[in-house]
């Protein structure tokens, strides 16, 4: 499977939603789509190209806006994919993954915790690496690492 | 009926690490389970962007401790991709090398932890005994035994010393009469059997719907290795077979890592065999100066520093012991990574507890979390 073939596949269902396929080393290629498509790329991706692994799901702080990223592997293809969306810095939410692929749910509590993206409908977006109350998103740029900080901790079970 | 939670860690013996898992029970069943991580969390990806890239390597041996190798590995190959390097051939051969011995020193670690879980004192001696006989050899060639720091962008540090290859095929010898010790240990003994059989059952559906991976994913019957479906260095120059059971419970992940330490093996003799006859440099020769500068300057402003080198995005999977590790490593250019985010198999195999939890009995959960293989430092990170 290359770039050409995804954007064939996924073309006819995402219209102007499909931004482009890029090809990327080692994988069948980048798909970089607006966010209002999510769902029906996910669907797609698993049910019609057959990415039956959603891999790992990451966010990355670009500073004007954030760019969330999804690694997908097909079994039948052999092959991985990675599907990337930008989200604006100010307003930084998309449709969660974990209604399609259930692997998604700690990667994307993850991504909540330390990059500051939230996943509509995700049916347990709490806090897993980071305390609860804890209220710094680390893998920002804005969080700088030798600037000591003071933070409150609650338990989290009384 | 009188439910509650309870707490399984955060120190326990069946955590291996530090973390906690909560269960919810009824008497002795397991009504619900709900993990929680972080004890062990460093920031080892927020640190990453503040280093230069062969500082990140450091980081990479403490991600998880029992495969370092593995997870050096990992990051270089992306790291590699990003920035448009490429290795030559015997430090690839080195890196294999050191992969599949580290393969055999987790799963020795591993064994020697499950069984102990299971109450048989013996085998987790005999498991740590042979152990040391792996980490020897690592501080043979690099001078560490557990955080290496051996495998450098573009490269390896060292060549092994002379007489390490017979040395590692004595060690090699040695090994494969101990499986055969460490099989009837354990598949000989009756209260193994009872206490593993049709026990924390995860059929191969839920593992790929869970993103399970790894052994476990192979014990429930899928025949998924990345050595073997996107060959990465130079798997595949190698002939090996990838370990598979049909049960999916703890016996099946028992037999599935037992015979991938007899597929190391196999691997390894070939990769020696190789090494002894194709001499030849480290390191690529054209790697630019800036890579090789010992110190990188401090401070999160270090990405602004640019310098005229292309940009990339590097992706790299790598089959870790305890199942598939993914990197993504953004180069903007400048002396420190700009991004780099890494897949834990673990992270995605705890995540699926409750699949493989619930049902059952409140003493069943120290052999199924044990068949899991849980390393905590490649979780939290």
């Amino acid at each position: 499977m290359e770039a050409a073939d995804l954007e064939r596949a996924l073309r006819p269902v995402l219209g102007d939603r499909l931004l482009g396929v890029e090809p990327f080393e080692g994988t069948a290629g980048r798909v970089r789509f607006r966010r209002e498509g999510a769902v029906d790329l996910f669907r797609t991706a698993r049910d019609t190209l057959l990415f039956g692994h959603l891999t790992m799901v990451g966010g990355i702080d670009w500073v004007d806006h954030r760019e969330v990223v999804y690694v997908l592997w097909s079994d039948t293809a052999r092959q991985y994919a990675i599907l990337s969306a930008d989200v604006p810095a100010d307003d930084a939410h998309i449709e969660t993954a974990s209604a399609v692929w259930p692997s998604a749910n700690w990667h994307e509590r993850e991504a909540w915790e330390l990059v500051d993206i939230s996943f509509d409908h995700h049916p347990d977006l709490r806090h897993l690496l980071t305390p609860d109350g804890y209220v710094f998103h680390p893998l920002l740029r804005s969080f700088k690492l030798h600037e000591p900080e003071e933070l409150e901790v609650k338990s989290r079970h009384v | 009926m009188s439910e509650m939670w309870i707490n399984m860690g955060p120190q326990h013996p069946m955590t291996h690490g530090l973390w906690n898992l909560r269960v919810k029970i009824d008497g002795e069943m397991v009504l619900d389970v709900d993990p929680e991580m972080g004890y062990l969390h460093r920031g080892i990806e927020k640190i990453s962007e503040d280093r230069h890239y062969n500082e990140v390597i450091t980081l990479m041996d403490r991600c998880c401790y029992v495969a370092g190798f593995a997870w050096e590995h990992l990051y270089i190959l992306a790291a590699e991709q990003a920035l448009h390097i490429r290795p030559p051939e015997r430090a690839e051969y080195l890196r294999v090398m050191s992969d599949e011995f580290q393969r055999i020193g987790s799963h020795l670690m591993w064994y020697a932890a499950f069984v102990q879980d299971l109450g048989l004192m013996s085998p987790f001696l005999y498991g740590m005994r042979d152990r040391d006989l792996v980490l020897d050899l690592f501080q043979a060639y690099t001078g560490a035994r557990l955080t290496y720091e051996y495998m450098r962008v573009g490269g390896v540090r060292n060549d092994v010393p002379p007489g390490f290859t017979d040395r590692a095929r004595k060690v090699l010898d040695w090994l494969d009469d101990r499986y055969r010790e460490y099989d009837a240990l354990c598949m000989g003994s009756t209260i193994f059997r009872e206490r593993c059989d049709d026990l924390g059952i995860l059929k191969a559906n839920d593992c790929v719907a869970h993103g399970v991976t790894g052994p476990m994913l192979r014990a429930a019957g899928v025949r998924r290795d990345l050595r073997k479906d996107r060959p990465y260095a130079v798997y595949k120059q190698i002939d090996f077979d990838v370990a598979q059971a049909d049960a999916a419970d703890v016996t099946a992940r028992y037999l599935v890592r037992m015979e991938e330490m007899r597929q190391s093996n196999r691997i390894l003799r070939q990769v020696l065999d190789w090494l002894d006859h194709h001499p030849g440099p480290m390191m690529a020769d054209n790697l630019p100066r800036w890579l090789g500068a010992p110190y990188a300057p401090i401070g999160n402003e270090g990405y602004l520093l640019k310098r005229s080198y292309p940009k990339g995005t590097g992706f790299s999977a790598v089959e870790e012991p305890h199942g598939e590790a993914c990197a993504y490593v953004v180069n903007e250019g400048a002396l420190h990574p700009y991004r780099v985010k890494f897949r834990s198999p673990v992270f995605s195999n705890i995540s699926a507890a409750r699949q493989y939890l619930v049902g059952y009995h409140v003493a069943d959960i120290p052999p199924i979390m044990g068949s899991v293989d849980v390393c905590v430092g490649e979780v939290d990170r």
